[in-house]
C-alpha cells in the first residue's frame, strides 16, 4: 500500500512539472518579441506533448493486464527512427546530441509498436536529461544472441546499486525519486520496464563510471526470414 | 550579473526572460557554475534545489565557505516545501515556489540585488 501511495505521488510530480513550466512559459509571452513569442509557442507544443504522452503511457499501464496490446513484427530501425524524429526537437532545444549506430542484422523483432516507442522514447528522453553539451547520449540498436538489442547510453552520474539490482531483475517495483539519480523519479524506467515485461523483452541497465546504459533485448521475429 | 542555476532549461530560460536585461546566464548544474564564479562573479544566484550532479543544498555549503562567496545574495527556486526553513545563514535571501511563481517576483530580487 505504501509503496503504490509513493507511485501515486511520483506521478502526480511528474505531470505537475509540466503544468508549472506551462504557466511560466505562459508568463513569459509579456516578455517576448515577435520571434521569441514564436519559440515560446513551440516549446510549449512541446512540453505538452510530452506531458500528454506520460499521460498516455501511465494509462496503457493500467490496460496491460487487459491484454489489449497486439504482438506483431515491428521494424525496430523504424520505431528508433520515429522516436528519434519526435525528439529531434528536444535534443536542439537542451543543445545535446545524439548518436546513432544501427549495426543488426534482424530487422524485425516480436513486439508491440507503441509499447516500443514508449520504452526507447522513455531511455532516450532520460538521456536528453542527463547529457552535457559536451558529452554526446548514444543510440544503438545491434544483435545479441538470439535477440535485438537497443542500447541507450547517457553521461550522467551513475545509476544507484539498489536500482540496478531491480534492473537486473528485470522490473522496478515502484518509482520513487529518492532512489533514483539526482533528479529523475524513475518514473520513465518505471514505465520502460512494465512495458518491456508485458512484450517478452528484456530490459537491463550497464553502469558505467561516466554514465549508464539503459538496454531492452527484444525477441527476433523469425515471420520475414528466408532462411 | 546573475546565475540561473536549474537544470530543466525551459524553466531556467523562463527566469532569464523575466531578468529583462540583465546580464545573466544559465548553468544546468553547480559544478559548472562554480567552475566560472571566478571568472564571472554574480551579483545575485537563482538556485534550483533538485539538481542533476551535486544539489541545491551542496553548492549553497560550498558558496558558504568561501568568504567572497558567502556573500553573494541566493535566491531558492524549489518545489520543495521549503517554508519556514531558515536558510539566511547560506545567503539565502528568499525562497521562491516553482509552482506559484510570478514575473513580478523575481523582478523583485533582480531589482534589489544585482547592482
Amino acid at each position: 500500500m505504501e509503496s503504490e501511495v509513493n507511485g501515486i505521488l511520483v506521478a502526480a510530480h511528474e505531470l505537475k512539472a509540466p503544468l508549472s513550466i506551462l504557466r511560466q512559459l505562459a508568463f513569459s509571452l509579456d516578455f517576448a518579441d515577435q520571434k521569441e513569442t514564436s519559440n515560446i509557442r513551440t516549446e510549449m507544443i512541446s512540453v505538452s506533448e510530452r506531458a500528454i504522452r506520460q499521460v498516455n503511457d501511465l494509462t496503457k499501464i493500467a490496460h496491460l493486464e487487459d491484454g489489449l496490446f497486439e504482438m506483431e513484427p515491428v521494424s525496430v530501425r523504424a520505431v528508433c527512427d520515429d522516436v528519434i524524429k519526435e525528439l529531434t526537437y528536444l535534443f536542439r532545444f537542451n543543445n545535446r546530441d545524439l548518436k546513432v549506430k544501427y549495426s543488426n542484422n534482424s530487422r524485425l523483432v516480436v513486439a508491440n509498436r507503441n509499447l516500443l516507442f514508449s520504452v526507447i522514447y522513455n531511455f532516450c528522453l532520460n538521456a536528453v536529461h542527463y547529457s552535457t553539451e559536451e558529452t554526446m547520449s548514444r543510440l544503438e540498436i545491434s544483435d545479441h544472441y538470439d535477440k535485438v538489442r537497443v542500447k541507450i547510453r547517457d553521461f550522467g552520474p551513475a545509476l544507484p546499486m539498489d536500482v540496478w539490482r531491480e534492473m537486473k531483475r528485470g522490473w522496478i517495483k515502484c518509482p520513487t525519486s529518492i532512489a533514483m539519480r539526482p533528479g529523475s523519479s524513475g518514473l520513465g524506467l518505471y514505465i520502460a520496464t512494465k512495458f518491456s515485461r508485458y512484450m517478452n523483452a528484456e530490459v537491463g541497465a550497464i553502469r558505467h563510471r561516466d554514465g549508464t546504459s539503459f538496454f531492452v533485448d527484444l525477441p527476433i521475429s523469425n515471420q520475414a526470414r528466408l532462411f | 550579473m546573475i546565475y540561473i542555476i536549474e537544470d530543466d532549461l525551459d524553466f531556467a530560460k523562463c527566469i532569464k526572460r523575466y531578468c529583462r536585461d540583465e546580464n545573466s546566464k544559465i548553468f544546468s548544474n553547480a559544478i559548472e557554475a562554480m567552475g566560472q564564479i571566478d571568472k564571472d562573479f554574480p551579483n545575485l544566484i537563482f538556485l534550483d534545489i533538485l539538481l542533476t550532479g551535486p544539489d541545491g543544498f551542496t553548492f549553497l555549503n560550498e558558496l558558504a565557505s568561501y568568504s567572497d562567496t558567502s556573500k553573494i545574495p541566493v535566491v531558492v527556486i524549489s518545489s520543495l516545501n521549503l517554508k519556514g526553513k531558515d536558510l539566511s545563514d547560506y545567503g539565502v535571501v528568499g525562497v521562491l515556489n516553482k509552482d506559484t511563481l510570478t514575473p513580478k517576483e523575481v523582478e523583485n530580487y533582480v531589482k534589489r540585488y544585482s547592482h
